[in-house]
């Protein structure tokens, strides 16, 4: 079986993409996917290089003084062992179907700028070596921003019971792999109290709050959007705070705001609280990769105790996911 | 791993309980008739001409019954007044609606001995919508209703009301002499909740009677909000069928979907025996419930989308700038075209499949759409050359086609399509025995 849980990601979303574009009726232009997956990957490339390349240069620099000279060889061979970067490509391909699933968009320039700001801004946005922006989501909201022909259908799915199975089954595969089941659970559940006590308030008949709830786009979100692992927060406590936030701000956007993509505006507003949060509560970082147990237990050392002096290898892989 | 077992089976739970959970639900507003008339309201058509918060509402007005027991109860998502008021006509429904309906496109083969190609065209205007509702006059009282404007338009008689309690509101609103659907006090609380307004609209009989006009004009509200909506529930309490409503979306933007529902198109651009040109709104109509029971009865279709500036091929000739202002297009500046982009959202719906109102959205999506179907009627005349003997043997095969496809789409009988399809086209079915196969290389 597949061993990195990504890999189950990119099937799934694979999935999904072809059953939307089978089933669903969608506007969607499978150029556009060739797009958003060619810009992706590329720009993680380019951007993992470049970062690669400036690590590098300030290592040498700050080791020129030093006479080992041993390391300066390893650096060396490995600015052009491109293996270092190979990995990320499955999470630039994750964020690539993400966009298509989710992003509308006219032209194909505008889902090249989605994904070349989803994927850089995991190279800029981030502290101490941890992205906190979700890629997909940011580039999302990037475009429906800056340019002018960009949408979100949240309706796109619809309400059929069988795709929420199909959404429910696989994406808790996934996040029951990842561990990350706490964030999706915090988030649905928080966000359906929130609306059970608008609609009880309100006196709708509680198939109104069904129907609100049993949207297909909401359920992609919680299962796949906002578990993503490496630009959440690391410790549980401060993932359910993140997630209950999250629905809280949804559910305001929503209902007071009339904002049909309340869920991607509220992730990316609340999506820097991981570094507030991951300050108070401290917790090792998920990483995809399944190491060995000693190296993972230093790996939590180096990152819950000293994480400006974990091993450059620790650096290499947080450019992953 | 028992947190997601439990998340899990909650989910399951609550799909169980929304499968299983019976119910039922309609437009705008709901009927109030007085005395004993039961009044159905079974299609409506609204034009919403939106640019960003501003938003104006047209609810066409094709009220059947007697004028003096018409009322209707619209909630709104802000106080009106009587400038945001105006009577609209008709005719620019009626243009819209001829615009974008689905049409029929005919072709003609060629002489496949000699390649030319004509084409004619034709579009067809399918039937459409349905009215509005009732009301009577009252005073200010104790209930917690408050009447934030009175005033007449045109032939009607209009008031805006808030309330604090639904009791209250119902009680007024009977105590005024409308009669309201049992259940309605109930439904009007979540509007009165989310600090919606009620625009109650009746006839003026002394007006209408003056105006000399046959029928109800269509109301005209402009108002700014957030808020991008229809309210349906309240139109599913007086009735128990399928009620259709057809929404103009007008838009400086590009297409509109509904957001808490899927949009879907409707079939479209399939090539459908001949002799549906004489029963196209048949055809119309079955088509439209096959696909609306294939797609589970809670989606909303889309129709047509087009830019207002032009239609390929046209069932009716666009809206002239004047029009378009009177279909309530605000942001039209002369010299700078029509830029306006109309989609035409069908809604079949029912109280349990639509138990929330309708949201919507613009998006800047500019692909065109239309509901288009296709005639292709073959050449008639001699066809000796080769060619010619060629393509009447590919005839049967693609009249079998068609039927099939008209099967398919309609859910019609197929030996009764493949009947009516030999009486029409008898006269060029070349071959009614088919050649056998080896005939080409073995002769006779």
């Amino acid at each position: 079986m597949l061993k990195d849980a990504r890999d189950y990601q990119i099937l799934f979303l694979s999935l999904f993409l072809v059953l939307g574009i089978g089933t669903r009726d969608w506007t969607l232009h499978p150029e556009f996917i060739l797009v958003a997956i060619a810009t992706c990957c590329l720009t993680q490339w380019v951007a993992a290089s470049l970062k690669y390349f400036i690590e590098v240069d300030n290592k040498d620099a700050r080791d020129n003084g030093n006479t080992e000279g041993l390391i300066d060889t390893k650096n060396l061979a490995d600015v052009f062992n491109f293996s270092l970067v190979k990995p990320a490509f499955r999470s630039a391909i994750i964020t690539s179907l993400g966009l298509s699933l989710l992003l509308r968009v006219d032209h194909c320039s505008t889902m090249v700028l989605a994904g070349a700001i989803a994927i850089s801004s995991k190279f800029i946005f981030k502290i101490k070596d941890k992205h906190f922006f979700n890629p997909a989501n940011i580039g999302i909201i990037a475009v429906l921003v800056l340019t002018q022909d960009a949408w979100v259908s949240p309706g796109q799915w619809g309400e059929d019971w069988w795709y929420l199975l199909l959404f429910a089954g696989t994406g808790g595969l996934i996040v029951k792999k990842v561990g990350r089941w706490d964030t999706t659970a915090a988030f649905l559940g928080a966000y359906a109290l929130l609306e059970a006590i608008r609609n009880f308030w309100l006196g709708w008949t509680w198939d109104v709050y069904w129907h609100r709830l049993m949207s297909g786009s909401l359920l992609l979100f919680a299962l796949f959007m906002i578990t993503d692992p490496r630009s959440i927060p690391n410790a549980r406590i401060s993932r359910y705070l993140w997630a209950i936030s999250i629905a809280l701000l949804t559910f305001i956007l929503r209902n007071y705001f009339f904002i049909p993509t309340a869920v991607f505006w509220a992730l990316f507003a609340l999506a820097p609280l991981t570094i507030v949060f991951d300050s108070i509560w401290q917790a090792p970082r998920f990483s995809w990769q399944e190491t060995s147990p000693s190296f993972t237990e230093n790996l939590t050392l180096d990152l819950a105790i000293a994480p400006k002096s974990a091993p450059q290898m620790e650096r290499e892989k947080s450019q992953v996911g | 791993m028992k947190p997601f077992r439990l998340l899990f089976s909650l989910i399951l739970a609550a799909i169980i309980f929304v499968g299983f959970t019976p119910n039922a639900w309609g437009f705008c507003g709901f009927y109030v008739a007085k005395a004993d008339a039961k009044l159905y309201n079974q299609a409506s058509q609204v034009v919403l001409a939106r640019d960003e918060n501003r938003t104006i509402l047209t609810m066409a007005n094709d009220y059947q019954g007697d004028v003096k027991d018409f009322a209707i109860i619209v909630p709104v998502p802000v106080a009106i007044q009587k400038e945001q008021v105006r009577i609209g006509d008709a005719k620019v429904i009626e243009r819209l609606d001829a615009f974008s309906a689905p049409r029929l496109v005919e072709y003609f083969d060629s002489d496949p001995c000699r390649r030319i190609l004509y084409r004619s065209r034709e579009g067809l205007s399918t039937d459409l919508p349905r009215p509005v509702a009732p009301s009577r006059r009252a005073d200010a009282n104790a209930l917690g209703v408050t009447i934030e404007s009175r005033f007449n338009v045109g032939e009607y008689e209009i008031l805006v009301l808030s309330a604090k309690e639904s009791n209250g509101l119902a009680t007024w609103l009977k105590q005024n002499g409308y009669r309201i659907p049992r259940g309605a006090d109930r439904l009007l609380q979540p509007y009165i909740r989310q600090q919606m307004k009620f625009f109650v609209a009746k006839v003026n009989l002394g007006e209408f009677n003056k105006s000399g006009y046959q029928n109800l004009r269509p109301l005209m509200i402009a108002y700014e909000s957030r808020k991008f909506m229809l309210p349906i529930r309240l139109g599913t309490i007086n009735s128990t069928n399928e009620q259709d409503l057809i929404v103009y979306v007008l838009s400086p933007k590009g297409q509109a979907e509904v957001t808490n529902y899927r949009t879907v198109k409707v079939p479209t651009g399939d090539r459908i025996p001949v002799f549906v040109k004489n029963e196209f709104s048949d055809f119309y109509k079955s088509m439209f419930q096959t696909s609306y029971t294939r797609e589970g009865k809670n989606i909303a279709f889309l129709e047509y989308a087009w830019d207002m500036g032009s239609c390929d091929p046209c069932s009716a000739e666009p809206l002239t700038p004047e029009e378009l202002k009177k279909a309530g297009v605000f942001w039209l500046k002369p010299d700078k075209g029509s830029n306006a982009f109309i989609s035409r959202i069908h809604v079949r719906y029912t109280r349990n499949k639509f138990p929330e109102d309708l949201m919507f959205q613009e998006t800047s999506n500019r692909e065109q759409f239309q509901g288009r179907y296709v005639l292709q009627h073959p050449f008639k005349g001699e066809a000796t050359c080769r060619a010619g003997q060629e393509y009447k043997r590919s005839l049967p095969r693609r009249f079998e086609q068609e039927a099939r496809t008209l099967a398919q789409l309609t859910g019609w009988n197929i030996r009764d399509i493949r009947s009516k399809m030999n009486v029409v086209s008898s006269n060029y079915s070349p071959n009614p025995n088919p050649t056998p196969f080896w005939q080409d290389i073995w002769g006779e």
